[in-house]
């Protein structure tokens, strides 16, 4: 107990740095002529989309049913052909025995719709979870093909990895998206994927490579004295070991992917980044646009970052 | 009887690197046989017991394992073919299986029923048979061993090799334990090798000993016999206590030293007038306060029971006494011995005229 009290004056003292600087945030915004409109921004997540329903011929309303919410409207045209559309109750436009000509609104139907950021938001996740499969896969593979006996195998994972761990992701991107793109016709989400799964694997190979070197050269031998080949001995026994001791830097390295991704918005594929940017056209909301984007990043990493921690927690069983 | 041998080295030189680690080596081990090689660390026991593993490379020389050649210059059986078990010095259990599936995995492909009756077979054996769900980090040293032993066992190996396997344990433990793990692998019928540079393992566990010195054995026998018998000086001196004096053969096959005129069964025949040395052990020199010969004490190395002193004789040889702890003696003071050579151990050294 005193062990907290103790601390007691420290988190105050935390708590009043952070409040200094948002508070020295605000009043900075404040000297500029800045109008902080974050009522403009939800919209662009989620919007209630009003669709009016027309009626395609000249005809007579027949009759109205009532279900509730929605509303069933029976039409009827001039040559006898009877249609039923469905509206929202609190948005019916006729009465039952009007006339109506082609076009005429019957009512309309409201539904929820995604905006951009959301659009964008899913787009960044589903690329970064592919990147991030391929990425894994690539990365084993040359992770091993790092400790194999067989010298070719050796040289060229390091090339690769020395390659790719040498030059900027941006500058990847770009020739996989002008040059690769173009002699291999590819599609920008492909290349855009393609980028990130091999700079991604690139990091991982390394991560596994140490990870398998971490694992004493007896559990190995064991293995093999136990009647095992050295592939099946790698499956049984050093990888589920290493992967243990890789989660951590292999988590690392996946919540650098998700916002490596925002790179891609350079080549036009309209993920988090790229979606705030359009959104920041239309709204001007500039600070409040970028506020909201960096937040979206953070709840992803966050969200993976606990994953992670649970499957250790999980693995953690046999330490 | 030539079928009945299990493992044969034949004459095997190992290097590393521009070194060699193993020079013509040749042993020979008996179904059922305890075997030990022992020797100071560096001495490359170990590296002859990875090759008979599989694990290394062979530059000279050949090895069969049940009849069947598995090493020889140029070619190698894989490990997981040669149908033997291993126990390593720091046990190398697998951390992320339970007690039950370490055991269990060298019978991959076993039928189930069979599996599951292998492994509480193995378990029973060496007394763990509770703890088979729990993980290696959960039970102590010496049931890490054990299981260790249990995994090694439960394929029915033709041969089972084992690395130092007590020198992670503690002294009392390492002492039960390793006369424990003699009683399982007879029970067992186990042919088994070890390596160990400490004797009383040695000692206890193995039927056969090879004393190895800078990658050769210098000798392959019994416990007794290295012990009573011991073909070199290096030996007398390695194995057990005890100091080698030095002596003339007189005619009457007696041996003249610093502790007077000795007679018994000598182990090797010398002409007279030999100069020899002579292995004399602990338990040779009798505390005897009436006897004419003295020495004087110049150290003493306290054992509970008994006290270990090391003597100065007149002649300038120095010997050791086996003395029961209350008869203390400080250094400096002389005692009164009598020796009680039964058989002489001797090693020629050359021919010296008497003056």
């Amino acid at each position: 107990m005193k062990i907290i009290n103790k601390n007691i004056p420290w988190h105050f003292l935390t708590l009043f740095i952070l409040f200094s600087l948002c508070a020295g945030l605000w009043v900075a915004t404040k000297k500029i002529d800045y109008t902080w409109r974050w009522n403009r921004v939800p919209q662009y997540f989620i919007y209630h989309d009003e669709e009016l329903i027309p009626i395609p011929f000249d005809g007579v309303v027949a009759s109205l049913s009532n279900l509730g919410d929605q509303t069933q409207i029976k039409v009827v045209s001039e040559q006898g052909e009877e249609k039923t559309f469905t509206v929202d109750s609190n948005a019916v436009e006729v009465s039952e025995g009007e006339d109506l000509f082609q076009g005429d609104y019957l009512g309309a139907v409201f539904e929820w719709r995604a905006g951009p950021l959301l659009k964008g938001l899913w787009v960044t996740l589903w690329i970064s979870a592919v990147a991030s499969i391929f990425g894994m896969i690539i990365g084993l593979v040359t992770g091993l093909c790092r400790v194999a006996n067989n010298p070719t195998l050796r040289s060229l994972s390091i090339t690769y990895i020395e390659l790719i761990r040498g030059t900027p992701l941006l500058v990847q991107i770009f020739i996989f998206y002008f040059f690769l793109g173009t002699v291999l016709d590819i599609s920008r989400i492909v290349a855009g994927i393609s980028a990130l799964a091999i700079f991604a694997g690139a990091y991982v190979a390394e991560i596994i490579r140490a990870g398998i070197q971490s694992i004493p050269k007896g559990q190995m031998e064991a293995a093999r004295s136990l009647g095992m080949n050295v592939p099946q001995a790698m499956v049984y026994i050093i990888l589920p070991q290493a992967f243990k001791r890789t989660l951590p830097p292999l988590a690392g390295q996946f919540i650098s992917l998700i916002k490596d991704s925002s790179l891609v918005s350079i080549i036009a594929i309209t993920d988090l980044t790229k979606s705030g940017r359009e959104v920041i056209t239309s709204t001007f909301a500039t600070f409040e646009i970028w506020f909201v984007v960096a937040f979206l990043y953070l709840m992803l990493t966050s969200v993976l970052s606990q994953v992670i921690a649970w499957v250790e927690r999980r693995l953690s069983v046999s330490d | 009887m030539s079928n009945n041998i299990i493992l044969e080295l034949k004459q095997i030189t190992q290097a590393y690197d521009q070194q060699l680690v193993v020079k013509d080596l040749s042993l020979t081990l008996q179904n059922g046989e305890i075997g030990c090689l022992l020797g100071a660390s560096g001495c490359g026991k170990t590296t002859v017991l990875r090759t008979i593993a599989g694990f290394e490379q062979l530059l000279e020389g050949e090895i069969f394992l049940n009849g069947k050649c598995v090493s020889r210059s140029g070619y190698l059986l894989p490990p997981a073919k040669r149908k033997i078990g291993m126990v390593f010095q720091d046990y190398a259990l697998f951390p992320h299986l339970t007690i039950f599936d370490n055991v269990a995995f060298g019978l991959k492909g076993m039928e189930k029923a069979l599996l599951i009756r292998r492994v509480n077979e193995a378990l029973e054996l060496v007394g763990l048979h509770s703890e088979h769900a729990k993980y290696p980090h959960e039970i102590s040293g010496g049931q890490q061993q054990r299981v260790a032993l249990a995994r090694a066992l439960a394929p029915k190996p033709h041969l089972l090799l084992m690395d130092e396997p007590f020198s992670n344990l503690d002294v009392t433990l390492r002492e039960r334990l390793s006369m424990e793990v003699r009683d399982i692998l007879k029970e067992y019928g186990t042919t088994a090798l070890f390596v160990t540079h400490n004797q009383n393992e040695a000692f206890a566990v193995a039927d056969r000993i090879g004393v190895m010195y800078n990658g050769e054995i210098l000798q392959w026998d019994s416990a007794h016999n290295l012990y009573h018998r011991p073909v070199s000086p290096r030996i007398a001196e390695f194995v057990g206590e005890g100091s080698l004096i030095k002596g003339v053969v007189n005619d009457n096959n007696q041996v003249e030293t610093g502790l007077g005129l000795l007679d018994g069964v000598m182990t090797a025949t010398t002409p007279t007038e030999t100069v020899v040395q002579l292995l004399i052990r602990p338990e040779d020199i009798i505390h005897d306060d009436n006897s004419p010969v003295k020495a004087e004490v110049i150290r003493r190395s306290f054992r509970g029971a008994n006290i270990l002193y090391t003597l100065l004789l007149g002649s300038g040889d120095k010997v050791q006494a086996l003395v029961p702890s209350h008869c203390d003696h400080q250094p400096g003071e002389k005692i009164g011995i009598h020796p009680d050579v039964r058989h002489l151990v001797i090693f020629p050294v050359g021919v010296q005229r008497r003056k």
